[in-house]
């Protein structure tokens, strides 16, 4: 495995998170992305809105929000297959959005899971709000 | 119309440079907008598409009211192939359909002749805040 990459801006993790190794350019440009582990030993990810990842009006810009999806709900699929996944599509809704300083949390779950296909939803929240539900769609590389 | 730098104070401008010339957007992919396959990351894909689709939803809802404002309910992206290292992301939105408080657009990325994404969101129409 590779050195990860380093995030261009310094934030400490908060308590009880853990800094991801990140290993994609453009995942580590909107770095740094944390880790913690959920009651069910699943595993949360999170990132903290900086002025970096807002619109003009101040809120998360829809583009961070899918690019974090696109890591983590990625991540799921690959944990699933067992190896490297594409993205096929991803479809998101947006329910509130998120404002400098929030800690927004990503819990997935693969649904359904075949030799060339998987299947994840996504449900990101801040705290008990949650902000976005996302369903994709990934092909299994080299199956078919 | 010249060209010019979209989204220059947020996400777009920090995840970008994206450039905008009339109703075409457009980026080099650089070193930073990669994924760990040194292609271009989806999450940089649906930045541009978001970027996109949503100036298409705000300038929709000033046209039918000066000031409105729009908020994403929705956005689906198809990735429909990859982009590579170098290539330039060429990309536009169009208004499907315009209801009085909502707005169905669409839109594609291309490079070097290949659609790269299709995308299709739903906005709503926010009235002008009298503040």
């Amino acid at each position: 495995m590779k050195a990860p990459l380093p995030s261009p801006r310094d934030v400490a993790p908060p308590a009880g998170w853990q800094t991801v190794d990140l290993h994609d350019p453009f995942e580590a440009h909107v770095g740094p992305l944390f880790v913690r582990e959920g009651s069910g030993g699943e595993r949360i990810f999170g990132f903290i809105v900086d002025d970096r990842h807002v619109n003009d009006e101040g809120e998360v810009h829809e583009g961070m929000m899918l690019t974090f999806a696109d890591a983590f709900l990625g991540h799921a699929a690959n944990r699933a297959a067992g190896k490297g996944c594409v993205t096929l599509s991803m479809q998101a809704s947006f329910l509130a959005a998120a404002k400098t300083g929030d800690l927004v949390e990503c819990h997935m779950r693969v649904e359904r899971k075949t030799r060339a296909i998987i299947f994840v939803s996504g449900r990101f929240s801040r705290g008990n709000e949650d902000l976005m539900t996302a369903t994709s769609l990934w092909k299994v590389l080299g199956e078919r | 119309m010249s060209t010019r730098p979209v989204d220059t104070s947020g996400f777009g401008a920090y995840a970008g440079p994206v450039l905008r010339d009339g109703s075409k957007y457009r980026f080099e992919i650089a070193a930073h907008h990669l994924n760990g396959d040194d292609r271009l990351h989806g999450g940089m894909m649906m930045t541009l598409a978001a970027i996109m689709l949503g100036d298409a939803a705000r300038e929709a809802a000033a046209e039918k009211q000066p000031g409105a404002r729009v908020n994403a309910l929705s956005l689906n992206c198809d990735f429909v192939s990859a982009g590579e290292k170098g290539e330039t992301v060429e990309g536009q939105a169009e208004v499907t359909r315009a209801t009085r408080t909502v707005l169905f657009i669409s839109g594609e990325l291309r490079a070097g002749g290949r659609i790269l994404m299709t995308a299709t969101g739903v906005y709503s129409i926010k009235e002008a805040e009298n503040t």
